[in-house]
């Protein structure tokens, strides 16, 4: 039975055949003594290397029962919350091409905030919305006005 | 040398002239802000600043730039100790003992030690470099292919001083950065590797959206985490003081000479050393404190050892760098490649005849580095309460505002939502490495090294293809043989560390 870093290992190894096989298709040296596929076979093949000690190591450590405990933390980890924000960034990250930087950064900023944190009483909600139109609105102000930082305009607003 | 010191006072007279003065405080003060903030680099905001220097003279111009890159050196240090995520690449080591103290209810402590950490190593290596500046670069200039591919990999052993918990697995960490830089085109005839037809992988991963990814993700993840279930960090409580005795800060970083001394070599000789930088300055330099260190497991726990050897490091590379810019016309990184481009545009030429042609500016630009440090200090201790507000904001807020931030960051490099998807992809690498227990600081030193590696190697191949010259080439030979010797001390240290944790253990249990 492999343990957490024994299955990292396992991953880590895979991805690594995997990208040693991808090699293969490079093409052969011409003007160089060494063609494309040289320093990429050196590193995959270090990696590989490494995550097969990683998967052995853990196999012994299993089998000696030596592997090491991973401390149960004092307060149990909200990983849903953890979920939730990446699933959030992602929408985001989706919406910026067709929503444009102010409206997606500003819905960013205030769903984020809720789900972070849901607001209790007008005054809480009043905050939300003021801190999601500030972020939207000095960003946009600092970096397209003043900085000359181009920032994504969305193709359904125009904005 | 009498001439040069009486040259270099006479100029640090003239940048005082409120001509000079303005320009260059403004630049400090653009520098520490865009240096603070995470996903803002130094090399972003020098860009934003270049516009506004076309309209001065070169020298105000060029006063405003060493301002932003003094000022965004030592500026990155305070979010990486406040809140856990380095406003620049150049602070990523800061993080790992400046959090901690943070975490520990010691911020102010955390803030200075790095602040006056930078004073003085960015003051030394400015003094230090402008005696010494001809014969450093004479040994810069001897480097071919094989000293470069050896120096890089002498770089990448620092690695081994980094795991800590686990070698193999901190190694691991380290091949994983070395083999996100081969994706995409190689680097001699743009063949593309490991794309598997993707337009996307084409161009490869680049470095500033992956370290923004991975570092911001991890600590605000890690953050989250503890959100709504007990731990809320931010507003609750009065929000901890910034407040410290000075006195006792600079005794701190004073009663370590030689930490102190060889921080600033390191920085110096990564800052000549083109394509290096500040990035891996501060790496290598807290990698070498804790390797001579009394007490190597007190590293990353909240100790002024691990911030002073970063911070020092990291400022007097800015100096290295300038340096190395004045004298052979090579850019030493990113900020100064911009520099370049700057005083292109008002007729200058950097090179070997630049200090001669052009004496008022290279005196000047020296003046304006050595002043640009006390102006750093008063803009931070002027700018406390405001650094104080950032940890004092409900991570809730903190939170969307820094992503938004981060966004804008990967965004605003090539103007491409690419890059901000290889920030989303990279964060979700960085948290995941988090959770398994894989260390990230020698993923970023594989990121950063990775490709100078194989261009160097590729080089020194294409001249000959004799492997044996990578050691019989005597600086390129005792790089190698100092590689070697890093990683047996980082095994011999690692071994000596767990004795002594199964020492403690046994001890816990006998008593």
């Amino acid at each position: 039975m492999l343990g957490r870093d024994g299955i990292a290992g396992l991953v880590c190894l895979a991805l690594s055949l995997f990208g040693l096989a991808l090699t293969r298709g490079l093409p052969a040296p011409s003007m160089l003594p060494v063609g494309p596929g040289f320093y990429p076979r050196i590193v995959l093949t270090l990696m590989a290397g490494l995550s097969a000690i990683l998967v052995v190591s853990d196999v012994i450590a299993g089998r000696r029962g030596t592997r090491a405990v991973v401390a149960r933390p004092a307060v149990q980890p909200n990983y849903r919350l953890v979920a939730a924000t990446f699933a959030i960034f992602a929408a985001y990250v989706a919406l910026l091409p067709p929503l444009g930087f102010r409206i997606a950064t500003f819905l960013f900023v205030a769903v984020l905030q809720v789900v972070l944190e849901p607001p209790r009483g007008s005054r809480r909600w009043a905050l939300v919305l003021a801190v999601a139109l500030a972020t939207t609105w000095l960003t946009y102000l600092a970096f397209e006005r003043y900085l000359s930082v181009l920032l994504p305009r969305g193709t359904w607003t125009g904005m | 040398m009498e001439v040069l010191y009486e040259h270099l006072f006479a100029s640090i007279l003239g940048i005082l002239h409120l001509k000079y003065l303005v320009p260059l405080l403004l630049g400090t003060i653009a520098g520490v802000i865009g240096g603070a903030l995470p996903g803002i680099t130094i090399t972003m905001t020098i860009i934003m600043v270049l516009p506004f220097t076309f309209g001065l003279d070169p020298l105000q111009g060029l006063a405003a730039m060493t301002g932003v890159y003094v000022g965004g050196s030592a500026g990155g240090s305070i979010t990486a100790s406040l809140i856990g995520i380095p406003g620049t690449p150049s602070a990523v080591a800061t993080t790992f003992d400046g959090f901690p103290m943070t975490r520990k209810g010691e911020p102010g402590r955390a803030v200075w030690v790095g602040v006056w950490a930078a004073f003085l190593g960015g003051a030394l290596g400015g003094l230090f470099l402008i005696a010494a500046t001809g014969p450093l670069a004479s040994i810069a200039l001897k480097f071919g292919p094989w000293e470069y591919f050896s120096l890089f990999v002498f770089a990448l052993s620092m690695v081994a001083g980094l795991v800590g918990t686990s070698l193999t697995k901190g190694l691991l960490s380290g091949a994983i950065g070395l083999v996100i830089t081969v994706i995409g085109a190689d680097p001699i005839l743009g063949v593309p590797r490991l794309t598997m037809g993707s337009d996307f992988l084409q161009g490869g991963f680049p470095f500033l959206p992956v370290l923004i990814g991975i570092f911001a993700f991890a600590q605000l993840m890690s953050d989250i985490e503890k959100l709504r279930a007990g731990r809320s960090g931010g507003a609750g409580g009065p929000p901890p003081s910034l407040k410290v005795s000075q006195l006792k800060v600079l005794w701190e970083i004073l009663s370590r000479p030689f930490l102190l001394l060889w921080s600033t070599w390191i920085g110096i000789l990564i800052g000549v050393l083109p394509a290096i930088g500040g990035s891996a300055a501060n790496v290598m330099a807290y990698d070498q404190a804790k390797k001579f260190s009394r007490r190597p497991e007190k590293f990353g726990t909240g100790i002024p050892e691990g911030i002073i050897a970063s911070e020092s490091s990291n400022n007097a590379n800015v100096a290295g760098s300038l340096v190395t810019i004045m004298a052979f016309g090579i850019p030493g990184d990113a900020v100064t490649a911009v520099m370049l481009g700057a005083m292109t545009i008002h007729g200058i030429q950097p090179g070997p005849l630049f200090i001669s042609q052009h004496p008022a500016i290279a005196y000047g630009i020296y003046a304006a580095y050595l002043v640009a440090l006390p102006l750093m200090v008063l803009t931070i201790a002027a700018g406390a309460r405001a650094w104080m507000r950032v940890i004092s904001v409900p991570k809730s807020i903190l939170v969307p505002v820094v992503l938004v931030l981060c966004v804008i960051g990967a965004f605003a490099l090539n103007n491409i939502m690419d890059d901000v998807y290889v920030l989303l992809i990279f964060g979700v690498v960085g948290y995941a490495m988090v959770k398994i227990g894989i260390p990230l600081a020698p993923l970023i030193l594989g990121l950063i090294l990775g490709d100078q590696i194989e261009v160097n190697l590729i080089r020194a191949i294409a001249n000959d293809p004799n492997p044996w010259l990578f050691i019989t080439h005597p600086i390129s030979g005792g790089l190698l043989g100092a590689s070697v010797l890093s990683v047996i001390l980082a095994l011999w240290q690692h071994r000596r560390a767990k004795r002594r944790g199964a020492i403690a253990e046994e001890e816990d249990i006998d008593f």
